[in-house]
């Protein structure tokens, strides 16, 4: 143990009251973070992660070619790229598509969908919802519904083309069961009958309030459309190349491709912004507990003041000076990063057991957290930095005291 | 003087202050301190003797002139090259003991030992043990020094003193603070140690018979040494 760090922790545990006070200050502001962040990253990943589990990383819907309109001049600002596409609905030749995209590695599986707005009626109860038709096999690997089924079988769904499974606020909102039936309206009028072989939750309410999964062939002939694909969508390794892969397929496939980033940057907007203002919130406590403990060293330094002066005439130099106040700011970051740590994560154990009925944008009967090591780290270093900034200035002043003036004044 | 030269200054000037205020604190001093022996500087209040002691001790730096320990010339060197120096070779006692007040009397006198870093934990402990019972402190010694008393807590400075085993001990009114027994049992021990083990001390002191029974007697008046009188003469007289 080097001299310094030894009087510094003599120097701290003499002080229990300043260091308590200290140490409580970077506890509180690391647990606080922690938790916080937990929180609101944890409503932010379930939305993503629902997101992405039910409608794909990844869509390429409809197809494009460039309108050339080589006397018209572009407005200012204007995206040139969008305004000079003509769009045609559904995708062309879906099969070779998905043949071609299979060959990226960042592509696990993609599954073609058929989507069309109809009219479900169950009893006396109506509703318009989105008809999802799908392979079955193909959107189980491409998608989370098997995961997502909260009542009936997929395999009753997979094995009988008239079954459909319907999202869970939608049956609730039809009064329809596992087993019970229900009407969608053709656009000729005609009403088809389809047995509920599943009932999936998402956790996203535009989804499960609105959505039925049907098989793409039944949808076809029910909608009548030509095409047997209105989109694509695609499960990737890994979700953050989304936007790479979608500029990629735009410009190989002719396609309009959207990342999920994309699709729902709105909302996700919505939570880092949430996320950022709460961030600085507790960091701003952090920062009041680096003010408590800039004003503890600072105390400190002037009650060693003397002490100081001794050390120096006894061979110390002036960075072991600093040294002693650096290693008890360290002391204190480094003991209230770990205890703040552990009060962060029982504090977010706590949280997540708290009952919350949310059945809004998200379906949640308990607040959601998320368990992420870098918030761990980033408010260990956070508290690092701010206690580092808040040690510095004292510990740089005791460097400087002349010993010979606080000898002198001590007479 | 056939004794080694232990600390030396030569033709030292220190103004302190700035301005309007400024003072010629030291005009022109120079000293010999040989080891084996010990030296008095003696003379009215801001005569400059502690100004002296500090120069002498590298805490302060001179403006003018050279300090030398064993006729090696340190008052150029860095600030921490100084410090270096003051770790190995000067030992500080001051009129008011500056002890760490939560520290043990064994904990003060490992401070400058672990600055060192010369000594193993075991071995500071140890000379950290025998240093008090030599300053008789032996029983108190893991007793927090700010439970001691005046006396004690000097005697703790003096040892803590020691501890490096330096070759030149400045000693700051050492017993300013103390009554007559423990006064003249501190200078005692200082004297003690001096003659026994070949280290210098200068010590500045208003008490005239702690002066008396040095080898030295300078004395200092408006910063300058105007008489330097050696115990011989002083007995001769």
């Amino acid at each position: 143990m080097t001299p310094p760090l030894y009087i510094a922790l003599r120097f701290l545990t003499h002080r229990k009251r300043a260091l308590l006070l200290s140490l409580s200050g970077v506890v509180f502001g690391v647990a606080i973070f922690i938790c916080t962040q937990a929180q609101t990253q944890g409503f932010s990943r379930y939305f993503i992660e629902s997101n992405i589990g039910s409608n794909g990383a990844l869509v390429v819907r409809s197809r494009f070619r460039p309108r050339y309109e080589p006397l018209m001049v572009a407005a200012k600002n204007s995206k040139g790229t969008a305004a000079r596409r003509l769009y045609f609905e559904g995708i062309t030749n879906p099969n070779e598509i998905m043949r071609v995209s299979r060959q990226f590695p960042d592509v696990v599986s993609c599954s073609p969908v058929l989507r069309g707005t109809v009219s479900a009626r169950s009893g006396f109860e109506n509703a318009t919802v989105e008809l999802y038709g799908i392979d079955p096999a193909l959107h189980a690997q491409t998608t989370d519904i098997l995961h997502q089924l909260i009542d009936g079988n997929f395999d009753d769904f997979r094995n009988n083309t008239s079954s459909i499974i319907i999202g869970s606020r939608l049956a609730e909102l039809l009064q329809a069961g596992v087993g019970d039936t229900v009407q969608l309206l053709a656009p000729n009028g005609e009403y088809w009958r389809f047995n509920v072989a599943a009932i999936a939750r998402a956790g996203i309410g535009s989804i499960d309030s609105t959505r039925i999964y049907s098989h793409a062939k039944i949808a076809q002939a029910l909608l009548q459309q030509p095409s047997g694909a209105s989109m694509i969508i695609y499960k990737l390794r890994d979700r953050n190349r989304a936007p790479l892969l979608a500029s990629r397929f735009e410009s190989l496939f002719q396609h309009n491709a959207l990342s999920w980033q994309e699709r729902e940057e709105s909302t996700l907007q919505l939570f880092l912004t949430l996320s950022m203002s709460v961030a600085i919130t507790v960091s701003l406590i952090i920062l009041l507990a680096g003010f408590g403990i800039f004003n503890v060293l600072t105390m400190s330094v002037l009650a060693k003041i003397k002490e100081i002066a001794i050390l120096r005439s006894m061979g110390y130099r002036r960075r072991d000076i600093s040294a002693i106040f650096l290693w008890q700011g360290a002391l204190i970051a480094a003991a209230g990063s770990v205890i703040g740590c552990l009060l962060g994560a029982l504090m977010t154990w706590g949280v997540s057991h708290i009952p919350i009925h949310l059945r809004g944008l998200l379906y949640t009967n308990y607040f959601l957290v998320t368990w992420d090591w870098h918030h761990y780290l980033f408010a260990t270093f956070l508290a690092l930095v701010a206690v580092f900034i808040a040690s510095y200035v004292p510990a740089r002043r005791a460097a400087q005291l002349p010993p010979v003036v606080t000898i002198r004044g001590s007479r | 003087m056939s004794a080694e030269i232990g600390l030396s200054c030569e033709h030292i000037e220190r103004y302190l202050g700035e301005e309007e205020e400024r003072v010629h604190a030291l005009r022109g001093v120079s000293l010999e301190i040989e080891t084996g022996s010990v030296h008095a500087v003696v003379g009215p209040s801001g005569c400059g003797k502690s100004s002296l002691l500090y120069i002498l001790g590298l805490l302060d730096t001179p403006d003018a002139g050279r300090v030398l320990i064993e006729s090696e010339t340190v008052s150029h060197l860095t600030d921490d090259e100084l410090a270096q120096q003051r770790s190995r070779f000067i030992g500080f006692i001051f009129q008011f003991h500056f002890l760490m007040e939560d520290f043990t009397a064994q904990e003060n006198i490992m401070i400058p030992m672990r600055q060192l870093a010369r000594r193993s934990e075991q071995e500071m402990r140890e000379r950290a043990a025998v240093l008090p019972e030599a300053v008789g402190l032996g029983d108190k010694l893991r007793r927090p020094s700010r439970h001691l008393s005046g006396g004690e807590q000097q005697r703790v400075a003096i040892a803590r003193a020691l501890a490096n085993d330096p070759r030149v001990i400045l000693a700051d009114e050492p017993t300013g603070n103390l009554d007559t027994a423990n006064s003249e049992r501190a200078f005692e021990l200082l004297q003690q140690l001096v003659r026994k083990r070949g280290k210098a001390l200068l010590l500045a002191t208003h008490n005239r018979a702690i002066a008396d029974a040095c080898d030295w007697i300078h004395e200092m008046q408006d910063g300058q040494i105007i008489a330097s009188h050696a115990r011989e003469t002083r007995m001769s007289i």
